[in-house]
């Protein structure tokens, strides 16, 4: 215990806030949703989920995230460690490139993929006459997710991998190993709790997105809407339970996401501390 | 095996680190690149380990070109000065990477890879250290570790790059001459950079003093320190005293309207006593005298308010009973001149 000084009463009042704060806007929203969602019982719950589009919905969602994650895995890693440990130029700019999904809102980068590739879009005319369909269906859904999470494990690596510098990885060259050896021996061992941090934010963003895909889905009911838009459309059709059974399924992944990421810091800590 | 670097050439932009460099390192020699920070040492044994390319010029092995042969393929041992440990590995484990990597082909067993790094473990003294991480060894530990990790894959040259560097002071003392043990030993060609003379002069069979991407001169320490090539090689190694001064006839005329020559006297040729003897003198007043170690350093202003350093035995001092302050006459009993070359930095 950390002494800083302040008396008990400051001390209590504090945590008394911060507690109230996280009970009024997370707690009791929580607890909304899974009341609701058992509010006719367990069997109703359950039954929300024979629903042929709510399952679809579900596989898109699982789909769509199956696409994002890996593929900002690839580019997250490859971008970090260029601009960790090599000097270029255009550097800073690419950082800035970078936080782009962060800056702009979601509604709009939607938009920009639907000027894009929409039928009365840039590339439209070409798509439809070669009979591809990217808005209002699966692969603008995809490249909207991608595009909203593409910082998240770019940006966990990337002050470590910068922090780390290159020694380890020229002393792994001058001892004989190949490119690939020293990424996998050297590199990604160095980075590993950091990047399986990045993968489960990212992944819990690409699962809960709303707006970009709301743009570009269409809502086309069992086709393209994904579990955050198919709440949204239950809800609207006053279908409560069911609505709610869906947005219990999101709150379970923030709250394994939450264990997950204790469980990472908590390890990352204690290989710290032993090896301190 | 030897090294043998020809007209290296190599420039950071507008920077440049070395100037067509020369270099030759006989089988089995331990070579010390001594200069100051910036002199283009540490860019050196980079471009001799493949870990910078050089902009012209070439490294030969055994007269061999292998100026376009990567790190990995040069088999060098790099030490690197903050040791570049593997961080998530044991001793046990560094030491045995570059035996690992090895293609399937040419890798030990896991039991000769066992043996080795346990043969290796011993001569760095850290037998009982396998199972440790790198972060729960002290510095020294650890850069002994980089060591054995160097030389596990038996390389044919072995590159240090101001490897006691990070070292406290008692630590690097022991570790130097530890090194210098080592080599003795096991013979392998190496080249270790420091900005430390004391150290360059201690462990290596030949110095090489490089300054501002040029080396001043090669030699054994005993000829770069004794008959320095010039101002600079004078004057980096070791303390000294600079006086502008003239040579007429071939005596040299200190603190006289300078015609361009410089005069270095080192601390310890510089005699202090209470009366003046001959002709070769100059007054002083003392100001600070440091008695602590085996020499005693004094401090003087000189007639015409310049600061010189001197240093005497205990005994001299003791015979002297010198204080602050008082009035001396200074006599050099040696002094080297070199014509004003403008590189004294």
């Amino acid at each position: 215990m950390v002494v800083i000084g302040e008396s008990a009463l400051v001390r209590r009042l504090l945590i008394g806030v911060s507690v109230l704060f996280l009970g009024a806007f997370l707690m009791a929203p929580l607890a909304v949703v899974f009341a609701v969602a058992f509010g006719q019982g367990v069997a109703a719950y359950f039954a929300s989920f024979r629903d042929p589009d709510t399952l679809a919905a579900v596989r898109l969602t699982l789909l769509a995230a199956a696409i994002a994650v890996p593929s900002n895995l690839t580019f997250g890693v490859a971008a970090a460690w260029a601009i960790g440990k090599f000097e270029f130029w255009g550097k800073s700019f690419l950082i800035s490139l970078i936080d782009l999904p962060f800056s702009v809102s979601p509604v709009v980068a939607g938009l920009t993929y639907v000027l894009l590739f929409g039928a009365q879009g840039v590339l439209g005319p070409w798509l439809t006459s070669h009979n591809l369909h990217v808005i209002f269906a699966v692969p603008g859904i995809v490249l909207a997710t991608i595009f909203v999470t593409f910082p998240f494990i770019a940006r966990e690596l990337l002050p470590l991998m910068a922090a780390q510098g290159n020694d380890e990885e020229e002393a792994a060259i001058t001892l004989g190993a190949s490119g690939w050896q020293t990424f996998l021996k050297v590199t990604l061992p160095n980075v590993k709790w950091a990047l399986l941090y990045g993968v489960i934010l990212c992944n819990a963003r690409a699962m809960g997105e709303f707006g970009a895909v709301s743009v570009v889905s269409g809502h086309i009911r069992g086709l393209t809407d994904t579990m955050p838009l198919q709440i949204e459309v239950l809800y609207n059709d006053y279908q409560f339970v069911p609505a709610f059974a869906v947005a219990s399924l999101l709150a379970l992944l923030a709250l394994v996401t939450l264990v997950v990421k204790s469980a990472v810091e908590w390890r990352a800590g204690k290989l710290r501390s032993q090896l301190a | 095996m030897s090294i043998a670097v020809r007209n290296v050439t190599k420039a950071f932009g507008a920077f440049t680190a070395l100037d067509r460099v020369d270099l030759d390192v006989p089988q089995g020699g331990l070579v010390a690149l001594l200069g100051p920070s910036g002199s283009g040492k540490t860019t050196l044994l980079r471009i001799i380990a493949g870990l910078e390319v050089a902009d012209s010029g070439s490294v030969q092995f055994d007269g061999e070109d292998i100026s376009n042969r990567s790190a990995g393929e040069r088999r060098v041992g790099f030490v690197f000065q903050h040791y570049a440990l593997f961080r998530h590995m044991t001793v046990f484990e560094n030491v045995a990477f570059g035996l690992r990597v090895r293609s399937r082909r040419t890798r030990p067993s896991p039991g000769q890879i066992r043996a080795r790094v346990a043969e290796l473990l011993n001569l760095i003294q850290l037998q009982n250290q396998a199972g440790r991480y790198p972060t729960q060894l002290s510095g020294g530990q650890r850069q002994r570790v980089a060591l054995a990790r160097a030389l596990a894959v038996e390389p044919s040259v072995l590159l240090l790059d101001e490897p006691f560097g990070a070292l406290d002071a008692k630590v690097r003392l022991e570790l130097r001459r530890w090194l210098r043990q080592l080599h003795d030993e096991v013979g392998v060609t190496s080249v270790f950079v420091t900005h430390d003379q004391d150290e360059a002069l201690e462990v290596a069979d030949q110095v090489a003093v490089m300054n501002r991407g040029r080396i001043e001169q090669v030699g054994t320490p005993d000829e770069v320190y004794n008959r320095p090539a010039n101002s600079f090689v004078y004057n980096f190694l070791g303390n000294v005293n600079l006086f502008h001064g003239r040579v007429d006839d071939g005596t040299a005329y200190i603190h006289q309207e300078a015609t361009g020559h410089l005069v270095f006297v080192r601390p310890h040729e510089l005699e202090i006593a209470r009366q003046p003897r001959g002709a070769n003198y100059f007054r002083a007043t003392t100001k600070h005298i440091n008695a602590a170690g085996p020499l005693v350093k004094v401090e003087a202003v000189t007639e015409w308010g310049a600061r010189v350093h001197v240093e005497m035995s205990r005994e001299r001092f003791r015979d002297l009973a010198l204080r602050d302050g008082e009035e001396v006459f200074i006599t050099p009993q040696d002094l080297a001149v070199f014509a004003n070359d403008q590189r004294a930095g």
